[in-house]
Order: structure tokens, then sequence, then C-alpha cells
């Protein structure tokens, strides 16, 4: 038979197997582009300018380091400061209150160079204030025995970077701290590159300061991003869980006896507008500090609308189930556990997935109550001192737990309820997940 | 019915399980809220490298924001708090009221008012929006600020403004100035290219002190171990006293505030860290604001005219040199 292609859209056609993991592959994809798109087209937006060589100043007290970003603006204006701090260190005025301040100045003027030599790949990260390596850097820039491909230098900056090692190499030809110079020597003028605003990292910044992070080896008594990630854990399912105990039984006996139901709901459904975070403060009263009142306010904020869904969801189990288990003679006891429970578990089991996210949704305010915890510590932290290279993966990461958690959920629903399985066995879903033609779909073709 | 008492049973035991949450706090170690004022982050010298144990003194640092660490304290979760001894009035008069034994230092330019650009200076304030944390250090850097250009406290208007927020809240252009502390501060200048600092604390001298400020049963109840903490703090501004340590010291007080060191390094003018030797003097019982006690008094003065609480607070109370006094009695 000629293959005939069927359009795109249909109304109210599913499209084929192929087509659909095409548009699920797409779905992800196009917002990468767009994000690749406007980080690495230089003629897209980028206002700012990330310095690649910054300089330390004396006469301000805001320290801009490379890595930072400054308006296409005042960039002139920084750089015209260094310029002239350097004019005025040739002209022999020195700012620097005493010659043990020069020396410090000194020191970090040459410590400037760090960050090309890691971009370079010659010292590691940790590596920047390494003042004997350092000092060889200069040394080697200098000569010419190194030439640094990214960033170039300026040939002002290489001007420089020969003068200057004139003056060190005089004095010492490797580091001592005691024999830096006591004039002050010259400062490198920044250099940088367009960018997009701090809070609209490049995807490769964000990939490689998360790899960084992750994998950072931190010191003792410090957190690891994976001790934080156990703790946000702990967190939402220690809200969760503490609210099914109870949310789960409540739910059941008052959609299942209108006694319950007029007893507990009309109050539950008076709190539950009452919003979680304002009682973060009151939590952290009666709770004091640590995770307890943070799993407390997980737990307000899910418990009430739990006991709400699952009452509801089991007034909606099929009337004939109890009907038919009435007239074989069950008792309450009987009817509750061998109809009513059994018979809402598929959809109870939707619902604990729908609720596992809105806990998920409490996590970030209960972490920032009391002592901040957990990844949102970090996120707030990082936030805050605007790296927002760092806080892209942590928002990412507890992105793809709570998806592909929800995903693992949805798929094991078949496997607990194997009677709602429409004909596909668990191992055909998962073909079906990914996209794979299937036996049955290839004998189909035959 | 048998329903109703299994439902009971699981209430209870859930109310257990909620009841071993709240309880797993133990109130053993001393425990001392800290946050981020350059003054107080040297603590974290003292933390990393294990001088506490090492003094005999088992203390659990509980690093909150400022405000934060205030109501930790007002809610008898810490012993003690790193506070300001203008804030220690307040938070003495609306809440708790509390000793201080240590004067870490004062402040020297770290505490700032930063405008937008285009204001220049305190007075182009006039009819603006400051974002300032109400009540609190900042707040009374202002209305002194406000008060030196012979202006009224009604001449700008406060806009509560926590203050790690203040560096966003002035980039977003709601308002047009705010006043902040290093770290916030800095971010606020560096966040807004063009902002300047309109007045600092090295305008007013001697008008913020930075203390630790112990609950008086903990005081009591555990003066040899606060005395411990006393030792301690010395060995720490020994150790940043001493220049050859700089890096080091840098290294782990950046790393509390997740700056860079070279970042962190103009901090340390700003926040004159106090000596041995220059404490004992500020703990001389002096007027003006060369004395913690004249300063106590001014501020004290200064928050009745501003209404900020209604009723006159004791300096002398809030004050005690004796651990300081005896620590160096011991030095001799």
């Amino acid at each position: 038979m000629p293959k005939q292609k069927t359009p795109w859209l249909r109304v109210h056609k599913p499209l084929s197997k192929k087509r659909q993991t095409f548009l699920t592959i797409l779905s992800f994809l196009i917002p990468i582009l767009l994000w690749c798109a406007v980080s690495y087209t230089p003629f897209i937006w980028h206002p700012d300018i990330k310095l690649d060589i910054s300089a330390n100043r004396s006469d301000v007290t805001t320290v801009y380091t490379a890595g930072d970003r400054l308006s296409k603006e005042y960039f002139p204006t920084f750089v015209d400061a260094v310029r002239k701090a350097n004019a005025d260190a040739t002209a022999g005025i020195n700012p620097n209150a005493s010659p043990r301040a020069t020396r410090r100045s000194n020191q970090k003027d040459l410590r400037q160079i760090g960050a090309v030599a890691v971009k370079n790949g010659w010292l590691e990260h940790e590596q920047t204030e390494d003042d004997a390596a350092l000092y060889h850097i200069w040394r080697d820039l200098a000569t010419g025995t190194k030439i640094s491909k990214s960033p170039q230098l300026s040939e002002e900056n290489l001007t420089i970077i020969k003068q200057n090692w004139a003056t060190l190499s005089a004095t010492s030809p490797d580091y001592k701290s005691s024999s830096l110079p006591e004039t002050p020597i010259l400062k490198l003028i920044p250099q940088g590159t367009a960018s997009n605003p701090v809070y609209l990292p490049a995807p490769h910044e964000v990939i490689t300061t998360g790899w960084r992070d992750f994998n950072a080896s931190v010191e003792e008594g410090e957190i690891t991003m994976s001790a934080r990630f156990l703790q946000s854990i702990k967190i939402v399912f220690g809200g969760f869980l503490l609210s099914c105990l109870i949310g789960i039984p409540l739910g059941i006996m008052c959609g299942t006896f209108d006694f319950f139901s007029r007893l507990f709901e009309p109050f539950i459904d008076f709190f539950r507008y009452l919003p979680a975070p304002t009682f973060s403060t009151l939590l952290v009263a009666i709770f004091l500090a640590n995770d307890a009142p943070k799993i407390a306010l997980v737990f307000v904020g899910t418990f009430f609308q739990m006991v709400l869904i699952i009452s509801k969801t089991t007034r909606l189990l099929d009337h004939s189930l109890l009907e038919a288990a009435q007239t074989l003679g069950a008792k309450p006891t009987q009817l509750l556990k061998n109809v009513v429970v059994p018979g809402i578990l598929p959809n109870l089991y939707d619902d604990l997935r729908i609720l596992l996210g809105w806990a998920w949704t409490w996590l970030v305010i209960a972490e920032l109550i009391g002592v901040k915890s957990g990844l949102t510590e970090f996120i707030e932290t990082q936030g805050r001192y605007r790296n927002f290279d760092r806080v892209f993966p942590i928002i990412f990461m507890i992105g793809f737990v709570g998806f592909f958690t929800d995903q693992i959920l949805a798929y094991s629903k078949g496997f607990f309820f194997p009677w709602l399985r429409v004909g596909s066995s668990p191992l055909e879903r998962l073909r079906q997940f990914f996209g794979v033609p299937s036996d049955q779909n290839k004998s189909k073709a035959v | 019915m048998k329903l109703i008492t299994e439902f009971i049973k699981s209430a209870k035991v859930a109310a257990i399980g909620a009841l071993a949450l709240a309880g797993s706090v133990s109130a053993e170690p001393l425990k001392i809220a800290y946050s981020d004022w350059p003054g107080w982050v040297a603590w974290e010298i003292g933390i990393k490298k294990g001088w506490f144990k090492e003094a005999g003194v088992e203390v659990e640092f509980e690093w909150y924001d400022y405000v934060a660490s205030m109501d930790a304290y007002v809610a008898g979760s810490v012993d003690a708090v790193s506070m300001t001894n203008g804030d220690a009035l307040v938070t003495g008069a609306t809440g708790k009221p509390s000793t201080c034994i240590i004067i870490n230092d004062y402040s020297n330019g770290n505490d700032m008012i930063v405008a937008a650009p285009g204001i220049s200076t305190i007075k182009d304030l006039k009819g603006k929006k400051v974002g300032v944390e109400e009540g609190f250090v900042c707040h009374l850097l202002l209305l002194k600020g406000l008060k030196d250009a012979g202006m009224e406290a009604s001449d700008v208007t406060i806009v509560n403004t926590p203050t790690n927020e203040t560096a966003q809240v002035l980039k977003s252009g709601a308002v047009d100035a705010i006043g902040a502390w290093q770290p916030n501060s800095g971010q606020a200048l560096k966040a807004v290219s063009g902002s300047t600092p309109v007045f600092t604390s090295k305008d007013a001298p001697g008008i913020i002190y930075d203390g630790l400020f112990v609950s008086a049963e903990s005081l009591e109840k555990n003066k040899e171990d606060w005395a411990k903490v006393v030792s301690v703090w010395y060995k720490i501004v020994d150790f940043m006293k001493n220049e050859d340590n700089l890096d080091e010291a840098l290294a782990i007080l950046s790393k509390r505030v997740n700056l860079k060191p070279e970042e962190y390094e103009p901090f340390l003018e700003g926040t004159y860290i106090l000596s041995l030797d220059e404490a004992l003097a500020r703990w001389e019982e002096a007027k003006g604001l060369g004395s913690i006690y004249g300063s106590t008094k001014y501020v004290d003065d200064f928050n009745l005219e501003f209404e900020v609480y209604k009723e006159a607070q004791d300096a002398s109370k809030y004050l005690d040199p004796s651990f300081t006094k005896a620590y160096a009695a011991s030095k001799k």
C-alpha cells in the first residue's frame, strides 16, 4: 500500500507514536534552544560586560572580581579609574598608607592574573591565591613562554605584564612576600566580553558551575550538596508522610461517615484558607529551630487539602459496590476494610501523587524558616550574592527530582493495581514511554 | 466504636511523632545566634579552628538573618545573640532583655545608607523612599544622618525592607536609598552601578557597638562557660590582628558569607575589631560615644525621641564589663 502522508494537525485525532515522541523531545528542546540562542548570539541583548580580568582599586570599597558583570555604561568608568591609578603609580604617587599596605595591594594586583590562568587551564580553580605559582605565570606571560588564548590579552595588558615583570624579576625570580616591591606595581586593565545580565547565565556556565558544586570537596563541618539534598528530601517526605499518617485515615472516615464529615470538614475547609507560611514564626516558636518547624510547615500546607481531597475521592466510590456488599451482609467495619479502601486505592494513589507535588512547593518556604537549611539555603544565599549560575542547577535538580518521581509513580501504578492495566504489560508501558515501537505494532504492520 | 478507637490510636502515634520531633533539641551546649555582620562573622575563626573545644566549652553557633536571630533569642531558642547595643535596647524594651559581655567591634563605615545614582547627599533624600529594617540599627543610622543634616524623620518615607533583600530592592527601583551593612551594602553598591553611600557609620563613630548579648538565666547558670567564650574571642582577635594571618582569616570569613576573599578584605576596615585594651577603654563608664555606656544612653534617648519604644531603658542593666575585666586580669 502506498504510504499516505497524514497531516500533523487533525482535530481530536492522536498522532502516531513516532510523532508523539518527536514532539515530546521538541517540547524540551525548544526552551533549551531559545536559551542557547539568547546566550550565544552576541547581537541579541547582551547589555553587560563580564569581566575576564578585574582590578583592585584602593579608592572604593566595591571589589569587582573576574566573572562579575558590569553594565556597558559603567565599564569605561571602571577602566578609566584603573588607568588613572596606573598613571599615578608611574608618576610616583602611592595611595597606600604604609609599605606594608603597598605590598598587600601589589599582592592583590598580582592575583588578578589568577582568573586568566584558571581559564587557560594553567592553574586549578582553588589555586587563585597560590602566589608562588602566579608569580611564575607573570614570568611566563612576560617572556612569551605562555600565551593566553582565552581571554586574549590586550596589547596594553601585555605591555603592563612586561613592565611589571621587569620590576618583579629585579628583586626576586621566585615569589617571596617580603620581597614584593614597596612601590605600587601597575594594575592590569580590566578586560571582558559582552554578556547577558547575571540572572541569565549561559547554558555552559550553568553546567560547569553545577558540576563543580556537586563534586566540590567541602571542608569538615560544611555540608555537601548531596547532604543538602537529603535534608530537603527529609523535610518534604517527613511532612508528607506525617500528613498521610493522619490525613488518609481521617479523609477516608470523612468520606465514609457523614458523622465525621460534619464534625471535621467545615473547620478543615476554613483552616485550609489560612496560608501556611503565616504560621512560620509560630511554628518556630513552638518547635524551636532545626527540622521540626519545617516539617510542621509542610504538614500544615499539605494536611488540610489532603483530608478534603481524600474524603471527596472516597465519596466518589461506586455506590453499587457498597450496596452489593451490604446485600451480602457486610458490617460497617468490613465495608470499610474490604470495599471502601480497596475501591478507592487507585484514585487515592493519584491523589497522593498530586499532594506530593503540593508538599514540594512548600519546601522552599519551609527551609527558609528558623535556621535556613537544605537546597533552599544554598539557592537563597547564592541568589542573594547574585551567583545565579549556581542557583539554576539546583532549581533544575528540584524540577527533575519532582518530575521523575512523578513519572516513576505514574509508571508503577500498573504494578500496584494490575487490574487497571488496559491490555498493556509494564514492559509495554516502558516501551511506550520511550517511544520504542512494540512487537504488537510490528506484527500489525506486517 | 472500634473504628474510633483505631482512629484515636493512629492520632496518638502521630502526636507522639510530632512531640519527638519537637523534643529533639537538647539544651546542653551554649547556643549563640549570629549573623552576617563582619564583627560576628569573626566567630567563624574560633569555630573553624576548634578553639571552643580547646577552651573546654561546648558552644553551638546558629547562623541566622540578623532580625531572625533576635527573634530566636526572644523566643528562647538560643542563649545569646550577637547584636548592636541599640538593637539590644529595642529587643529588651519590646521582647527580652539581655546583657552584653563582649564588645566585638564598633562600626567604622560598614553600616551605610546607599542611595541610587543621582542622589549624592542625604539632603537629596527629602521626600524619597528609603528601604531599611524598621526599628533596627540602620534605621537608627538613617535617623542620625537626617538629624545631622538638620532634617526630620518625616522627610523620608520608610519602606520596611529585610536587610538581606536591600540590594535587590534598590536595584528594582522601588526605593531611592537603602540602609544596610556589609556585605549587604556592598552588594547594593555592586548591583546598582553608580550608587553611592551618602551616610555611613564612619560619619557617626561610636553610635553602633556590636556585642555578644546573653540572657540573664544562661549567664547565671553558666558563668564559667561564658568566661571561656570571652577567652576564645580574644584569641580570635589576636589572630586577626596579626597581619601574617590575613589570607587565612579572609578565606575563613569570606566563605561564611559566600564572598571571595578579595571582596571581603575592605570590610575589615569598616568594622573596627577592638583589641582587649581598646575594649577595656570602651567599657569605662563615661559620657559620649567613646564609651559603650555613653553610646547606649545616646541611642536610648534617640529611640525615645523617635518613639521606637516608649519607656527609657537603663543602659547599665544591659552592660556587664566584668567578664572582659576578669579575662584581662587573668592575662596579667
